[in-house]
């Protein structure tokens, strides 16, 4: 493992072990990383036209991760048609996770660029899809790589299966794709669950 | 002068409903502590981030959480729960965790009430009679079918405990096909099938809407009303007889006493994290089995140096879960006929099946006769999240994305109906299950955490893989595949009672009979705190009963004082 998976991997945020823990109880990680320091701004406010922040880093290439780890094929919408990079932004913009969270979720952008410039000397989103898959697969193998692949697959899936108010999962095409029956009443807008 | 209030009640939830209503309709004046904000029906959706992938209805663990002492490579380890995720709280809002129940009612059975004298001793084991019995009790357990709206249907079986009106007074909730099936099995297997009663309304009554069948009940709030929570059933009432005021947002932190040792006021912290007091004349504690014993442990005073009602050390020990198992099997879609495909995949209605030919065994295995438990069948909970997750790790425990994951989530969630079952037996009270304040962590409001201890008996998986064994058969006799199973003394974080047994000895009980706390006479406890056990079955139906009758015993004094 290198010198740089290292370092990322001393860097986990204590809430996204705990989450990994709730998500999976077969796995036990050590929650001892200290935080992160925090980015020194997160991209765009509501107001900001969508097409702005979408270009700007970290997002470009957490579009280009989420899409290449849940890509569209025939029958499964990709990450674009469920809108997951609109639904992570929300995550962290509006829901209330760990600041810790945050960062670690977009300085692994970073940490995932400079992997991929080690390996092909360019940056992740300018490789071809073999290219990624081994980036990524590398990625993976630290723990903190891991996590950061593992916190990104937790919120497509959120944006595949949640009520479309939080963003994701336009008319319910997630649903539609596995044939899911969601519950009812669905969470209008006002009453999704950060406006209770 | 500030008010003084007749009663004043800490928790809202099955503990605290039954006393508010009980008192504000017989015209005292009540006032109702609860430390989480106030939900209506308006507010509940089926949300799955907000039921089950988000702290909105429990604390965020960074803010309060518990610290777990499990048995380790060392002895007894301690793992705050911030750490570890293991989440132990309930549903922190008005009407408490009942919002969030299956609603699988049972009562107890006769014999529960005297498991010592009838079964002798255990040893390692605190097994202890309760100071009343079931006739004391089924009054209660009558009265909570009307008041909370407990619906189903009476047949004759082995085992049923004594009732004084012949039947429920709502019918049973619409039944899934799959019901019929499990009939079937257990007739073939001459196994009793039992109609589990629920806590839910079928139809529309006291201001509530029955059921609307989404198919999404436990863990969800209900936003229908007809699930019978001590906010839609009780509390609502409670406050329209303009003699109830609920004061959401107040975190109970210190019970103060006097010289005598009796309860003097209540002293929380409001929504701005400001300290308020309340007095009373009466107190009621039933914020939840772990946070009561938390809570007296916390409360010193000049006749309580060591916690209130803890002169013998008592408070917080005997803590009980439900022991048991869970376990499944599945039907898949493609290898049944269309028709019956169809009608597994239906959506809404309720198994409503449960056994329970072995709540006492008569076993060459087990010994001489012991006590059972019960089984429940239950559909696989429709939550999508949790399962979708899990197909992101392979058997190896590699991350799985691409194409590779959609399959995986495709299959998971699409393929097969899944029948469950939960096991539910006695955990054997014992000295390795109990609360105690936590010496380092505390709370956002810095007062210590709960420190819990979670041992538990041997003898109790003994019994649950004898019962999972007979659930197994049924699954067996459905043509279920991947039957599976687990039986486990790791305790579910939602099936908790005791810590504050009552009983008549004062150096062996913390409440007495009346769950009067023995050595501070105007403080009550009414929540599942009470239970020296906790019997074969949820526990929610005995602690709406026994909140009833303890809320007579407090009105008959209030009585006798005026």
């Amino acid at each position: 493992m290198s010198n740089r998976l290292d370092e990322w991997d001393r860097q986990v945020p204590a809430a996204v072990l705990a989450r990994q823990q709730q998500l999976n109880s077969r796995r036990r990680f050590l929650a001892a990383c200290a935080a992160l320091p925090l980015l020194a701004a997160v991209p765009a406010g509501a107001a900001e036209k969508q097409s702005a922040w979408q270009a700007r880093e970290p997002w470009r290439t957490l579009a280009a991760v989420q899409e290449h780890l849940f890509p569209a094929t025939g029958e499964a919408p990709g990450a674009s048609q469920i809108h997951a990079l609109q639904y992570l932004k929300n995550v962290i913009d509006l829901h209330g996770i760990e600041e810790s969270e945050k960062a670690f979720i977009q300085n692994g952008v970073q940490w995932l660029n400079g992997i991929a410039r080690d390996l092909y000397s360019a940056g992740f989103i300018e490789l071809a899809t073999a290219e990624k898959e081994k980036t990524l697969r590398k990625v993976a193998l630290s723990r903190a790589g891991e996590n950061w692949i593992a916190t990104l697959l937790a919120y497509i899936i959120e944006a595949l299966l949640t009520s479309p108010a939080y963003g994701g999962n336009p008319n319910g095409v997630g649903w539609k794709w596995l044939g899911h029956q969601p519950g009812f009443p669905q969470p209008p807008a006002n009453k999704v669950y950060y406006r209770l | 002068m500030s008010k003084v209030y007749d009663v004043c009640i800490v928790g809202s939830g099955a503990g605290g409903g039954p006393v508010a209503l009980t008192l504000a309709e017989a015209g005292y004046s009540v006032l109702v502590l609860e430390k989480g904000p106030w939900f209506r029906e308006e507010d509940f959706y089926k949300d799955e981030l907000a039921c089950c992938r988000r702290s909105v209805y429990t604390p965020k663990l960074q803010d309060e959480q518990h610290v777990i002492e499990d048995t380790g490579r060392d002895g007894w380890e301690a793992t705050p729960t911030a750490e570890s995720g293991w989440d132990f709280w309930n549903g922190n809002c008005v009407g408490g965790a009942s919002n969030f129940m299956s609603g699988f009612f049972y009562r107890l059975k006769p014999e529960d009430f005297h498991l010592h004298a009838s079964f002798g001793e255990i040893e390692g084991a605190n097994v202890a009679d309760w100071p009343i019995r079931y006739a004391d009790l089924e009054p209660y357990y009558t009265k909570a079918e009307t008041e909370v709206g407990i619906s189903g249907r009476v047949v004759g079986h082995p085992l049923a405990e004594p009732r004084s009106t012949p039947d429920f007074p709502y019918p049973p909730t619409r039944e899934h096909p799959i019901a019929e099936r499990i009939d079937q099995a257990c007739a073939d297997l001459k196994f009793h099938s039992l109609p589990t009663p629920r806590a839910i309304l079928p139809h529309t009554d006291k201001g509530r809407r029955g059921c609307e069948y989404s198919g999404y009940c436990g863990s969800y709030g209900c936003s229908s009303g007809a699930k019978g929570s001590s906010r839609a059933a009780l509390l609502n009432r409670a406050v329209a007889s303009g003699r109830c005021e609920i004061r959401p947002h107040a975190k109970v932190y210190h019970l103060g006493s006097d010289q005598d040792g009796r309860v003097t006021a209540a002293h929380y912290f409001d929504q701005d994290d400001n300290r308020q007091t309340v007095s009373a004349k009466l107190f009621v504690v039933a914020c939840h089995a772990i946070e009561t014993s938390r809570l007296l442990l916390l409360s010193k005073g000049p006749r309580h140096p060591d916690g209130l009602g803890n002169q013998h050390g008592q408070v917080g020990k005997n803590l009980v879960f439900s022991a048991g198992s869970t376990g499944s099997g599945d039907f898949v879609y493609s290898k049944l006929d269309k028709k019956e495909a169809a009608l597994m995949k239906t959506r809404g209605p309720f198994v409503n099946r449960g056994l329970q030919d072995w709540y006492f065994i008569e076993n060459s295995r087990l010994g001489p006769r012991v006590k059972g438990g019960t089984i429940d069948f239950l559909l696989r909970h429709p939550n999508v999240l949790s399962r979708a997750n899990a197909q992101k790790w392979d058997a190896d425990d590699k991350l799985v994305w691409g194409k590779a994951l959609q399959d995986n989530i495709k299959s998971a969630l699409g393929s097969v109906q899944t029948l469950r079952f939960e096991v539910f037996c006695d955990w054997l009270p014992n000295d390795d299950c109990f609360v105690s304040l936590d010496p380092k962590v505390k709370d956002k409001w810095g007062t210590p955490v709960a420190r819990v201890r979670i041992g538990y008996h041997e003898h109790d998986l003994k019994v649950a893989e004898f019962l999972t064994g007979k659930a197994e058969q049924v699954l067996q006799q459905m043509g279920a595949e991947n039957i599976r199973s687990s039986v486990s003394g790791s305790p579910p974080a939602n099936l908790v009672a005791g810590g504050c047994r009552f009983g008549h000895d004062p150096k062996t009980s913390v409440l007495n009979a009346d769950c009067q706390v023995h050595s501070a006479d105007n403080l009550y406890v009414t929540d599942g705190s009470f239970m020296p056990t906790g019997g074969s079955v949820p526990f929610t139906w005995t602690i709406y009963a026994n909140a009833f009758r303890v809320a007579d015993k407090i009105m008959q004094r209030l009585s006798e004082r005026a």
